[in-house]
């Protein structure tokens, strides 16, 4: 049941990528605006580089819970 | 014809009457709900233009001033105050209730201040009065974070009330409004700062909020940061360094929350994050700006007060707060679990939610104003928040736990989410709601186009997809995060070993050293005919000792110097116990207190 539940969200997922290309930014300023699905784009590297971000402060900063004790 | 009066002093009128009237069971109820639905209509009788002077000390005290703005923040804090208050009906302290009305009333004060010395007055008591919203947890980890809470605004108070009064000295006692540069700017912004939560000032917040009673923590969601974001807003619009402090905040505030495990901390980081999107809007200070930043002030109080709630049933019911020890919750108490993810979906910003429209507000703003890093940075940061509440949802209310037991909680915290919860959902389909209040009206701005609506889920759904991958990465562990605290801990330990290591044993030594000439003193008043001759055996004595150290003085000065010397030594070795200096210090403080009071009195008999 999961196993289909994730199939079909990757489906969901995939199948809206084209929607980015029938439409345009109604205001745009910057390059990336024209761009078309951009805030899927923005959604998978914004993910990935928040990831990063929280793997490396993870990795220094870390500590158990009775440190300030 | 009913004469509106200071809505700040309704709850604080409230707030006194409460253990005077002693009111108990179903008498209290009604009370409690009653106040804040007055102040409510007092409100609505509120013109802008009105406003309320007092004259003292040559000063015109402005203690309320209409306008749109303040009206706008009247009405979502009374608004929130009621919901709030239902939220916490159950609660049998009137010690609680009286410390939530006087923190909303003071907020209400510091929104309604006409002047720079009545919203400090208000700043000081909003900051003293929702400590004890901490305190009443009456655990030891909740007095800790109570005092950093009040050192943290005791430095922003110092700093606020410094630029205060460098700007009276440099331009008069001019109404609040926006600031030129300066010293005085540099300070008030501190102070304005600190409350906002601006990055490195921000550390008291996530210390302090996890830290509260389950109702206290509603409270103090929405009224310390939002003020502060008010008064950014009445000072510092425009100011680009307030758009960038902004971004970052919204970054930082996200980076750390998918970091925590306490659930109520995650809220906290979140709370940073938001009012980062507000300032943003604030400091790129065009009307949409703006108007973004407090349509996303009072979107942000509704369903970050709805977070609270939710995350505080699930402590009430449980018991238990971190996400590793959580799951499985979603049928066991389905109506917070509904209103959680509603909440959820509003933060992140989902179509058809209220998040949507003043978060789209705030990022076509800083579009705009051509703030290309700005709009990149909010963007990180709804992707940041959407992975979040993904996260928080998922570990609290879907993930497998077996062994947890839990049902809703009683009708009244049930009855506030569902209150909230349908605001959110009011205001994300119909958002000309929110419009109408706003400060720049007419506004234009239509959040539902195909491209924001689509661009939005594409966003959500790539998120979702990088979540359902890397969920390993991103589960909960035990352990803390360190934060910018700890170099303030490290620093503070510093200064508490200064003071009682080299500086208490220079007291020491100066101490035993007036004891001794006192005694010595005491003892040559006794008979001062024999001080000559004493001074010359004295003398003679320390010649003979540093001629030859080996050289014995007479029996008896020996063994009288040898006293002094365990006395000094005794003195030396007493170990510094804070307890012993609190008795003469209170008893200080309350002689300038009672000094004070008297003053008062006596100036307000002679005037």
């Amino acid at each position: 049941m999961a196993r289909h539940l994730r199939l079909l969200f990757l489906l969901v997922v995939v199948s809206s990528i084209p929607a980015g290309f029938f439409m345009e930014h109604e205001h745009a300023v910057f390059p990336w605006h024209t761009i078309p699905s951009m805030d899927a784009i923005f959604g998978g590297l914004g993910a990935l580089l928040l990831i990063l971000g929280v793997k490396i402060i993870g990795s220094f900063a870390s500590r158990e819970e009775d440190f300030y004790d | 014809m009913i004469k509106p009066v200071p809505p700040a002093f309704i709850f604080i009128l409230g707030a006194m009457l409460l253990p005077l009237l002693g009111l108990r069971g179903r008498f209290r109820q009604p009370y409690l709900i009653f106040i804040p639905l007055v102040a409510f209509i007092d409100l609505l009788y509120l013109e802008p233009g009105t406003s309320w002077v007092y004259r003292f000390l040559g000063y015109d005290l402005v203690f309320a001033r209409v306008d749109s703005l303040s009206l706008v923040m009247g009405y979502v804090f009374v608004i929130i105050a009621f919901l709030a208050t239902l939220y916490s009906l159950h609660v049998k302290e009137d010690g609680q209730h009286l410390a939530a009305f006087l923190y909303v009333g003071s907020s209400l004060g510091v929104v309604f201040a006409g002047d720079y010395f009545s919203l400090f007055a208000f700043w000081e008591i909003m900051a003293v009065t929702s400590v004890f919203l901490i305190w009443y947890r009456r655990e030891r980890e909740s007095l800790e974070a109570g005092f950093r809470y009040v050192l943290m605004h005791i430095f922003g108070g110092c700093s606020l009330l410094t630029g205060i009064i460098i700007h009276i000295v440099s331009h008069g006692f001019t109404p609040v409004g926006p600031l030129e540069g300066g010293w005085a700017s540099i300070f008030i912004l501190m102070g304005f700062g600190l409350n906002t939560a601006f990055i490195p000032l921000h550390t008291w917040l996530p210390d302090s909020y996890p830290q509260g009673t389950v109702t206290g923590s509603v409270f103090l969601s929405v009224y310390t940061t939002k003020t502060g974001v008010y008064a950014l807003a009445r000072c510092f619009s425009g100011a680009d360094a307030v758009a960038y402090m902004g971004g970052i905040m919204a970054v930082y505030g996200i980076v750390y929350a998918l970091l925590q495990n306490d659930t109520r901390k995650l809220l906290s980081y979140h709370i940073i994050s938001q009012v980062g999107y507000m300032i943003a809007g604030i400091g790129v200070g065009t009307a949409l700006g703006i108007n973004g930043g407090i349509a996303h002030l009072v979107n942000n109080i509704l369903y970050k007060s709805l977070l609270f709630m939710c995350m505080g049933s699930v402590i009430y019911v449980t018991g238990k707060r971190k996400l590793t020890e959580l799951g499985g919750l979603a049928r066991l108490m389905p109506v917070t679990c509904i209103a959680c993810v509603i909440a959820s979906l509003s933060i992140s910003g989902g179509p058809g939610f209220n998040g949507f429209v003043s978060k789209g507000m705030v990022i076509s703003s800083a579009a705009g104003a051509n703030k290309p890093i700005l709009e990149l940075m909010l963007i990180l940061a709804s992707v940041g928040t959407f992975l979040s509440f993904t996260k928080l949802c998922h570990f609290t209310f879907f993930a497998k736990n077996e062994t947890i037991r839990a049902k809703d909680p009683p009708l009244n915290m049930q009855m506030a989410m569902i209150l909230t919860a349908f605001s959110c959902v009011l205001i994300g389909v119909y958002p000309r709601v929110l419009f109408h209040v706003l400060p720049s009206s007419p506004v234009h701005y239509h959040p539902y186009t195909v491209s924001h609506v689509v661009g939005v889920v594409q966003l959500f759904l790539v998120a979702g997809l990088v979540f359902m991958v890397a969920k390993a990465v991103l589960s909960p562990h035990e352990g803390i995060v360190l934060d910018f605290d700890y170099f303030y801990r490290m620093m503070c330990r510093g200064i508490v070993w200064l003071c009682t290591t080299p500086l208490n044993g220079l007291r020491l030594r100066i101490q035993g050293f007036f004891s001794r000439e006192v005694s010595a003193a005491a003892r040559a008043s006794k008979n001062p005919i024999s001080v000559p001759e004493r001074a010359i055996k004295y003398l003679h004595l320390r010649t003979l000792q540093m001629l030859r150290p080996v050289a014995r003085g007479p029996e008896e000065r020996v063994r009288e110097l040898e006293q002094m010397r365990w006395r000094l030594t005794e003195i030396r070795n007493i170990a510094y116990d804070e307890n012993a200096y609190r008795g003469p210090m209170g008893l200080g403080i309350l002689l300038a207190v009672i000094f004070l009071f008297l003053y008062g009195l006596i100036y307000l008999a002679a005037s």
